[in-house]
């Protein structure tokens, strides 16, 4: 299979629409956008993506302080928000595998939290990049990015359990959910950091209670770039949890030859 | 001023990063799937009840 999937076993795999009403409408849509989503999130990333690298490249304007390394601002922050946002979709997938027992919302935390460590990762690393020249240093112990280390290390720590745990253990699924909610008390920790104490990191530049502090052109580029990191993750999210699902797939399989060449 | 090798080599931090990623997970979901097939087959097979004769006892009996 390829990364733009098999729309027909997604067809397949969905559940049959719920009868009359407004809530069946949306449920039959959302099915419909479900099954389209190999059809629709690769040209429609690849679009963003496009305009994004000529926006943050060519279009937006070069900073006057900072110069032309605080292009990646461009990158940066949307990493930053695509992180924000994975925690919380870990939290609420993680909520229903730990209080509804219903592990089909499992293969979805893993995905998640894949996806989030990704994004953690790069937000660190691109904005060490950044750092560098504008304050001097790699790095420093101070509280955003501190905080930001320890989201890090959170999933990094759930998905090293989960790799060395089995796939099918709903017991390891339940245990490992508690990483997602000690993950999302961490978010409010690293969003009001560089407000609660004295931070080399800057004061956020976009929400603001007196409005953006950016040039209309610097933002409209850094909402193009967040739409595109943002379908970029939805995309693979969505492959990741194609690959956890055909994970189970092959458990069940192995386990139904055992228990065959067993009997 | 600009620190332009700052600029490209965040880029590339950011770009590398994603495609190793993509990479990785399009491997692991080639190599599940490829399994999935290969037991899938093995169980159709150990489903199948076989002919006698290609099972070698009754030649060797006879």
């Amino acid at each position: 299979m390829s990364a733009f999937g098999t729309p027909e076993t997604a067809r397949q795999r969905s559940p049959g629409p719920a009868p009359g009403g407004l809530s069946a409408l949306a449920q039959r849509w959302a099915e419909r956008l479900y099954g389209w989503r190999w059809r629709l999130l690769p040209p429609l990333t690849g679009i963003a993506m496009f305009a994004m690298i000529l926006g943050a490249v060519i279009v937006a304007p070069r900073e006057a302080i900072e110069g032309e390394v605080q292009r990646l601002m461009y990158i940066h922050v949307p990493s930053a928000n695509v992180m924000y946002a994975a925690v919380f979709a870990w939290l609420v997938a993680s909520a229903i595998v730990l209080w509804k027992r219903d592990m089909r919302w499992d293969p979805i935390a893993r995905s998640v939290a894949g996806v989030g460590w990704l994004f953690t990762g790069l937000t660190l690393a691109t904005g060490a990049l950044w750092g560098k020249p504008i304050w001097g240093t790699w790095w420093a112990w101070d509280a955003r990015l501190t905080s930001t280390l320890i989201l890090f290390l959170i999933f990094s720590a759930y998905l090293l359990a989960r790799s060395l745990a089995d796939e099918s253990d709903e017991q390891v699924a339940r245990y490992s959910a508690v990483f997602a909610v000690i993950g999302a008390v961490d978010v409010p920790i690293i969003y009001m950091s560089v407000r609660w104490w004295r931070t080399l990191h800057p004061q956020p530049v976009v929400a603001n209670l007196e409005g953006p502090a950016l040039p209309m052109s610097m933002l409209i580029v850094l909402l193009i770039s967040l739409v595109a990191i943002v379908l970029l993750a939805i995309w693979l999210v969505a492959l990741k949890s194609e690959a956890e699902s055909a994970g189970h797939r092959l458990t069940a399989i192995r386990t139904a030859i055992d228990r065959r060449e067993r009997a | 001023m600009d620190h332009l090798e700052y600029l490209f080599a965040g880029f590339a931090v950011f770009w590398g990063g994603l495609l190793f990623y993509l990479m990785w997970l399009q491997a692991r979901l080639h190599g599940l799937n490829r399994e999935i097939a290969r037991l899938e087959e093995r169980l159709a097979e150990a489903e199948t009840p076989r002919p006698r004769a290609e099972t070698g006892i009754a030649t060797s009996r006879s």
